[in-house]
């Protein structure tokens, strides 16, 4: 055989060298058994890995357990297949040192020589293992994320219940209490509108909601703009009347604006309906008022029966009273329930006028008449045409007034002083007085023709102190419209004050009343009017004080008193009146009781 | 002295190598590093009066990386199943595996620890799922190599089984 070239030995040590290169341990398996020898010298880590000798055959199963598995595992590719490699796959071992160090090992046969490659792969599985890991940390990761939603899930779903629950509590004590309610943002649109609410304003809620909330209620511009004001202002704000729902089912809504406990630019808007309550009240006010008459005692109702029954008719109502009961308001009140209440009312008064200047005022009078008659004059009857003539006081006429007063009731027509011929008119008389006209008849002092031509009908109103369970709504009546009329804001009656009013005998009836609420009012100075603001007569009285009799309320003020009155009134008899508490004709009748000049 | 292999088989990150170092060394780490391939690690326990060494082969946990080899099965005596308390869809892993060791091995003695009871309140396999296993015969441990608690108990108990079974 020919010595092999130097090629040839370069050629024959060329693998070794190269598995020098990639640090691979080469075993030869001598025999069958588990006995292999080193081919070549072994790699570094080798030495410090394994005990052996590199010159003597080595037992390759004690070395490692793995290798021990492995050996079997690769028997049959040494045996039966010397095509198959076998590979291990990673596996760690411990070095002399106990460090752990990662290996994986090749079993093969080549040139019918059973072969086993043990390499030490630290580098290649850190690479590996990083990359896993990597691979395995977003994994684990994402699963953490995933039950992260889940859990937020679950919570959110157990919140939504929750406030589910609580917003079906709430809608079931909204619906409860009779109450709907309106949730709008900071720009004032809908949020939320309860099922209550929808139903009132007849809309679905996808019409509604997202919507600015005025759009969304059926209701007139005094009302939207009431609305309006209550929303802009400072909050709570609660509704000073109701306002009106339109729809195929008009209600009656009292309102109450909150802010938003979780935001201050939110509104809760309550809605409270009080149809029921607005209808009950307005029967209560149908029965307790009566045009401008304030009262609901037996009395009072069967007098608003009266008024009804003869304004129905044409027919002459004699008003009797004491002064100060509201005569004339009786008087307006028929005329303006009658078919003549779009005609003139004219109230004339009586008392206190001469004959001329009384028959001047009431049949008018044709120019140089009389001195001073500078040119024509048509009277009250003319003027009141086709209305209705007040004429109070009419027990206190002259005589011959009350002649042509007749006159004028039979043949319905007047003639002007100083003119021949009569005028046809159409006037509807009232009249009214505080006389017993009956005694007066006897008296001599009135026509007793006249005085069934104007008793047709006859209304008797009751003293105050005869329907004193009227005075509260009186009295609350009254306090309403003086507070109205001098901007106090005064809104309630102590209960001594209203104490002091019902023990009161009120000798000058509701004008007295009134006058007495003024001076209260007046002297007022916190929010409820207290009994040492009325006068002081009123909490001098004893409550079993008697009325002065028509005789006696005649001469009631002393001349003294009348006097004082003209004179703080400066001359003035409307003002002096109120002074007194009493109306203008019954100032004139005390004048002329005590001799007092009543000229103007 | 008996000798004898045994397999800690599950699904990745169910704390197959942490239970293995708790057992072995007492120690625990929360770091957790991926296991590639296998570990093989020594314990001598002593069963009644007999000194058992088990060889415990770590394998690396199943997952859509890295396939079980049946071949690291061969030659074992008994496996631990791992699972995670914390994940349901480990255990599904355990029990897929318990068939991959059942077909490879037959009948061979096998127990169930349901891993990470130290965070019993986040877990998601419920008593009725174990209850439903032990019912099936499967001897199933709750512990956490974490604490320590029920990890010698497990080795002791699988070790018990080895020796009836031999």
């Amino acid at each position: 055989m020919a010595p092999p070239s130097s090629s040839d030995s370069s050629s024959d040590h060329l693998p070794e060298a190269l598995l020098k290169t990639l640090g691979l341990a080469v075993l030869e398996r001598v025999g069958t058994g588990d006995t292999f020898r080193l081919i070549g010298n072994p790699p570094l880590w080798w030495a410090t890995t394994f005990k052996t000798s590199p010159e003597s055959p080595i037992a390759v199963g004690p070395l490692a357990p793995f290798l021990q598995h492995f050996l079997d595992e690769s028997e049959t590719a040494w045996r039966d297949n010397h095509d198959r490699v076998v590979r291990s796959g990673p596996w760690s071992h411990r070095d002399l040192t106990s460090i752990l160090h990662q290996f994986e090992a090749t079993a093969l046969t080549a040139s019918h020589r059973a072969l086993l490659l043990i390499e030490r792969i630290d580098e290649r599985f850190d690479s590996i293992q990083q990359l896993l890991q990597q691979a395995r940390d977003q994994r684990l990761h994402h699963i953490d994320q995933v039950k992260t939603h889940e859990r937020t899930q679950t919570s959110l779903t157990g919140s939504l219940a929750i406030a589910t629950q609580e917003r079906d509590d709430l809608l079931a004590l909204l619906q409860h209490l009779d109450l709907a309610a309106i949730v709008t943002n900071q720009e004032g649109r809908v949020t939320f509108a309860s099922p209550r609410c929808l139903a009132w304003i007849e809309c679905p809620s996808t019409t509604v909601i997202g919507q600015p909330w005025e759009q969304s209620l059926p209701i007139d511009s005094a009302d939207r703009k009431q609305l309006r004001q209550a929303w802009k202002a400072a909050v709570p704000q609660r509704s000073r009347h109701s306002i009106r729902f339109a729809g195929t089912t008009p209600r009656w809504i009292d309102y109450e604006i909150h802010e938003d406990p979780q935001s201050s630019e939110r509104r809760i808007i309550l809605l409270h309906d009080r149809t029921e309550v607005h209808h009950l009240r307005q029967q209560l006010n149908h029965q307790m008022q009566f045009h401008d008459l304030v009262g609901r005692s037996p009395a009072m109702l069967q007098i608003y029966q009266l008024v009804r029954d003869v304004a129905r008719v044409d027919s002459t109502v004699l008003i009797e009273g004491e002064t100060g009961t509201g005569k004339e308001l009786i008087a307006r009140a028929i005329h303006y329930s009658s078919p003549r209440k779009d005609r003139p009312f004219i109230a004339a008064n009586c008392a206190g006028l001469t004959d001329s200047l009384l028959g001047s005022q009431l049949f008018g009078h044709k120019r140089g008449a009389f001195t001073g008659a500078i040119d024509d004059h048509h009277g009250l009857f003319e003027s009141a045409d086709g209305g209705t003539l007040f004429l109070d006081e009419i027990g206190d006429i002259p005589t011959s007034v009350q002649t042509s007063l007749l006159r004028v009731l039979q043949e319905k027509e007047i003639t002007r002083l100083g003119e021949t011929h009569p005028r046809k008119v159409n006037v509807r008389i009232l009249a009214a007085t505080h006389h017993n006209l009956n005694e007066d008849v006897i008296r001599g002092t009135f026509r007793a023709d006249l005085l069934y031509r104007i008793r047709v009908a006859r209304i008797h109103l009751p003293p105050l102190r005869d329907r004193r369970d009227d005075i509260p709504l009186l009295a609350q009546t009254l306090l309403g419209q003086v507070c109205a009329a001098t901007g106090k804001a005064i809104t309630d009656l102590h209960p001594d004050s209203l104490h002091l009013l019902m023990t009161y005998s009120w000798p000058g009836n509701v004008r007295e009343l009134k006058s007495a609420v003024e001076f209260a009012v007046i002297s007022a100075r916190v929010a409820c009017l207290m009994p040492s603001d009325f006068p002081e007569e009123l909490r001098h009285t004893q409550r079993d004080h008697r009325p002065p009799s028509s005789q006696e309320s005649q001469h009631a003020e002393p001349k003294a008193q009348l006097l004082k009155a003209l004179q703080q009134a400066q001359g003035n008899r409307t003002e002096a009146a109120k002074i007194l508490g009493i109306s203008r004709a019954t100032l004139y009748r005390r004048l002329l009781a005590h001799h007092i000049d009543v000229a103007e | 002295m008996i000798q004898k292999k045994i397999c800690l088989l599950g699904g990745f990150a169910v704390g197959k190598t942490s239970l293995v170092r708790r057992f072995v060394t007492g120690m625990f780490s929360e770091l957790y590093q991926t296991t590639i391939g296998v570990t093989i690690e020594k314990k001598t326990l002593l069963v009644g009066d007999q000194d058992v060494t088990l060889m415990i082969w770590d394998l690396y946990g199943k997952d859509d990386f890295q396939n079980m080899r049946e071949s690291y099965l061969r030659g074992s005596s008994g496996y631990i199943l791992v699972a995670d308390g914390m994940r349901r869809s480990t255990l599904d892993t355990a029990e897929a595996l318990h068939q991959l060791a059942q077909s490879t091995l037959g009948p061979v003695p096998f127990v169930l620890i349901v891993n990470k009871a130290d965070q019993l309140k986040e877990w998601e396999i419920d008593e009725a799922t174990l209850a439903r296993l032990r019912h099936k015969g499967w001897l199933v441990f709750t512990g956490s190599a974490k604490t320590g608690d029920g990890v010698p108990e497990l080795f002791v108990q699988l070790a018990q089984k080895l020796l009836e079974a031999a």
